[in-house]
């Protein structure tokens, strides 16, 4: 949708740099170094009521579950309480138990990992149109139709004045 | 929703942790010549984080599918 309002508050090249060096809290050491660990702490944080509440009215809204597991893992790195490498590992995990909390709760979900049906829009059906014009139109350019002219046999008029001679 | 690239995808299922090979249990034995550890015969090495978080995979899908059956 196009606003009236033009938005200037995408970051400036160079913003992140800005800040000083070790002042965010994924530039200091993680307070969980190990797999083992972040299991732990997943494990403890995903055993509370509230948050099996959340995820599982989160999961019934339509949200896949990769997507919230990796929202959770890039949540923590940012905090500073693993590095992204432990993130990646321990993901697998936090979407596991988590297809367990709604397994549990017998809800209906997605997983995230179903083959995404391509969908055919309108503007996807308007750009092969444009594209097919496209190249009828340069097929035409390179290759110029040629006129087929049929070569009639002449015909001599036969004379029909008065002056013509007879057969 | 979105079509944004997600590793969580791409590292959940190259957890293959169904042909995982399972630990061996050996009868205990108290005698001082016993073998201390059977991981390194089954050939699982549980150094490697990846072993452990697929060893947690496995008891949490096992839990899932007692709930998936609990439920019908």
């Amino acid at each position: 949708m196009l606003t009236d309002k033009v938005q200037f508050n995408a970051p400036i090249p160079g913003e992140s740099l800005t800040a000083e060096l070790g002042g965010r809290p994924w530039q200091t050491p993680p307070k969980l170094a190990t797999v083992d660990e972040a299991i732990d702490y997943y494990m403890e944080r995903m055993s509370s009521e509230d948050f099996m509440e959340q995820v599982v009215d989160v999961l019934e809204s339509g949200v896949p579950v990769a997507t919230i597991a990796n929202t959770l893992q890039l949540a923590s790195v940012m905090d500073g309480i693993h590095t992204v490498d432990v993130g990646t590992l321990v993901v697998p995990v936090i979407m596991e138990m988590m297809m367990l909390l709604a397994d549990s709760a017998d809800i209906e979900y997605k997983t995230g990992l179903e083959e995404e049906k391509e969908e055919i829009t309108d503007s996807k059906i308007a750009k092969a149109v444009s594209k097919y014009k496209k190249s009828v139109k340069e097929s035409d350019i390179a290759k110029p139709k040629e006129v087929e002219t049929k070569e009639e046999p002449e015909v001599e008029d036969e004379p029909a004045g008065l002056m013509a001679r007879r057969k | 929703m979105s079509r944004q690239y997600n590793p969580a995808i791409d590292a959940y299922k190259n957890m293959d942790i169904e042909n995982m090979p399972a630990d061996k249990k050996e009868p205990a034995g108290t005698g001082l010549l016993m073998r201390k550890s059977s991981s390194e015969e089954s050939g699982l090495d549980v150094s490697n984080p990846l072993i452990r978080v697929a060893k947690n995979m496995q008891v949490i899908r096992q839990y899932r599918q007692e709930a998936k059956d609990a439920n019908g």
